[in-house]
């Protein structure tokens, strides 16, 4: 039986995983790749780090020049692809070109989430982070930019705050949630941030609805529920993604928030398989399906997609949501989740920054279930594993009344049977 | 090839030497700027109590989750030997991998790039032993290619069961 006919859609972390592991498997048939944009894989992760003059633009491209020739990739660049025929199995791209596959990897990301807002669409002060291409117009505009609107106190909105800051321009932080990172930091760790951030001079404004944006010049205006408006030459929108699916219409996949995929990385749809933030993964927390948008879960899940894709049977179970961050010189940690909230819920924390860093945990019936560190991240790697291997704390501690501290959590962890064994994935 | 260190428990005394020849070997002055960590395990309640002691480092994974999730690619492996380096030019210092490892084993310089045990790789390089095993006192750590310290164990397995029979129907 000839080598089957490999394709794998976008050219992310997920993608250049899925072909590198086909190829590496032995896989010795075609292997196509078809991409909307030009040029080499980009890492979104790292653009904040050319915007702070960090990392030169080249260096955002982490896979080099020689990958695709090395692992013999034939590409098709720039060809956005218009239909996917799964009857037929074949892509079709703009232009009308059809491109046939046996098996096919969609790995298409994805793009920023835009709120409906009256004039934000159609502003001429917009901005996202997400492309390189976005990235280059971003750093373009910064040197004429005076004041900034950052709108979602995400981690990118933060982050791209510092940098802003850093260059002397004056920044406003905007959501519609009454805290910063709504999604990554409890509330008392968010408090935390907050207060750290203004005294950066960051002018913070929570719980704030945008109703409408006007453009008057070289500025815009943005007009808030109760007549309060902000003024700024540009405005980055940092309040989420929305995964890259809209040519699946018509495909008959399964899709929820994004496809759904099984352990194996395959969709509901025969020779069809996705990776990455386009697709769905299980939470190994709550056990359910859902967008896990992490670069290091999207080249798990590449990896294993392009296994498969080549024959071979591994699978991937999942991961939990976390990320850990610079942010105006405190490194964050966010595990899990730590807005956790039930009957058996014990939080704990140390508020007494002067007693060492900053760690709050969630136990549920003395399972961790989220944590917030802001510095002290040395342990981090052993909470996440604690957490995935849902080790009960109470066991060994007795009713939790305090935050462990750093040596308690080693001496609990190198108690646990084989947790000095190499780890295969999940960690 | 792989390598990569052993460690018997019953020998360590926690003397914490492994953890001083590491730094000066690799020039760690900063506070808390340890590639070897020595845990102390407690156990049991008195009288019936045991302490034992357990020195960790990077432990050279051979599907290391570092490098997966590092987003610029700086953390390698190497063909030859299996050690897992950093290549700090790199590295952009976003600490990906102090949550990705479940060893804490990534460290941060000043600079607030990523380093950790890298083997003593010249040491290694040079047919040496690396610095922490090579002043264990007790010959707790240990090192070698898996394969050889795989065999090791299984022999020392094979004697503590020969050893008895042996006794019994010696001369």
């Amino acid at each position: 039986m000839p080598e089957p006919n490999l394709l794998v859609i976008g050219n992310g972390g997920a993608a250049i995983h899925a072909l590198q592991a086909a190829r590496a498997s032995g896989h010795s048939g075609p292997l196509h790749l078809v991409s909307d944009m030009q040029g080499r894989a980009f890492n979104p992760m790292l653009s904040p780090y050319y915007l702070a003059g960090k990392i030169l633009f080249d260096d955002c491209f982490p896979f080099g020049e020689g990958f695709y020739k090395k692992f013999d990739i034939t590409c098709h660049l720039g060809s956005p692809v218009e239909t996917l025929d799964s009857a037929n199995k074949e892509v079709i791209l703009k232009g009308g070109e059809k491109l046939p596959y046996d098996r096919c990897l969609v790995a298409t990301g994805a793009s920023p989430l835009l709120p409906p807002v009256p004039g934000l669409r159609t502003s001429n002060h917009l901005f996202t982070l997400r492309t390189a291409e976005d990235t280059i117009l971003l750093h373009d505009a910064l040197s004429e930019t005076q004041s900034a609107l950052i709108l979602g106190a995400s981690l990118v909105g933060v982050k791209v705050a510092e940098i802003l800051v850093q260059r002397g321009i004056k920044v406003t932080i905007v959501d519609i949630a009454g805290q910063v990172l709504p999604h990554a930091a409890h509330p008392e760790c968010a408090g935390i941030l907050e207060a750290h951030f203004a005294t950066k001079g960051v002018e913070l404004h929570l719980s704030s609805n945008l109703e409408r944006v006007e453009d008057h010049g070289s500025e815009a205006v943005f007009h808030f529920q109760g007549n309060k408006t902000i003024k700024a030459d540009l405005c980055l929108v940092s309040t989420g993604v929305r995964p890259n699916l809209d040519f699946l219409n018509g495909s008959g996949v399964e899709i929820d928030q994004g496809i759904i995929v099984n352990h194996r990385m395959r969709t509901s749809v025969e020779g069809l398989y996705a990776a990455g933030d386009v697709s769905q993964g299980r939470n190994l927390l709550t056990g359910k399906e859902e967008v896990i948008g992490l670069w290091g879960n999207a080249c798990y899940q590449g990896r294993t997609a392009g296994l498969n894709m080549a024959g071979q049977k591994t699978s991937y179970p999942g991961a939990v949501p976390d990320h850990i961050s610079t942010l105006f010189g405190l490194t964050l940690v966010h595990l899990g989740n730590p807005m956790h909230q039930g009957n058996d819920v014990t939080i704990l924390s140390n508020r007494d920054l002067s007693e060492g860093p900053y760690r709050l945990m969630a136990f549920d019936k003395g399972v961790l279930v989220g944590a917030n560190l802001i510095n002290g991240f040395e342990s981090a790697g052993r909470l996440r594993k604690a957490m995935i291997r849902k080790l009960n704390w109470e066991e060994h501690f007795g009713p939790l009344t305090r935050v462990p501290s750093d040596q308690e959590i080693a001496q609990f962890l190198a108690d646990v049977p084989d947790s000095l064994s190499i780890p295969s994935p999940p960690f | 090839m792989q390598i990569g260190f052993s460690f018997n428990v019953s020998r360590c005394s926690g003397c914490m030497a492994c953890v001083v020849a590491c730094q000066d070997e690799n020039d760690l002055h900063g506070d808390g700027l340890n590639f070897r960590h020595v845990t102390r395990l407690e156990k049991g309640q008195f009288p019936a109590v045991s302490m034992s002691f357990l020195s960790l480092a990077c432990q050279h994974c051979g599907d290391a989750p570092c490098m997966m999730v590092c987003p610029t690619g700086a953390i390698y492996k190497r063909d030859k030997d299996g050690i897992v380096d950093v290549h700090q030019e790199i590295c952009v210092g976003c600490h990906s991998c102090a949550l990705a490892c479940p060893f804490g084993a990534p460290r941060y310089l000043e600079n607030g790039k990523m380093s950790k045990c890298h083997f003593c790789v010249a040491r290694v390089e040079d047919g040496r032993e690396p610095a922490c095993v090579r002043v264990c006192p007790t010959k707790a750590l240990g090192f070698g290619s898996m394969d050889s310290l795989s065999r090791q164990k299984a022999e020392k397995a094979s004697m503590f069961l020969l050893e008895p029979l042996m006794k019994v129907s010696g001369p």
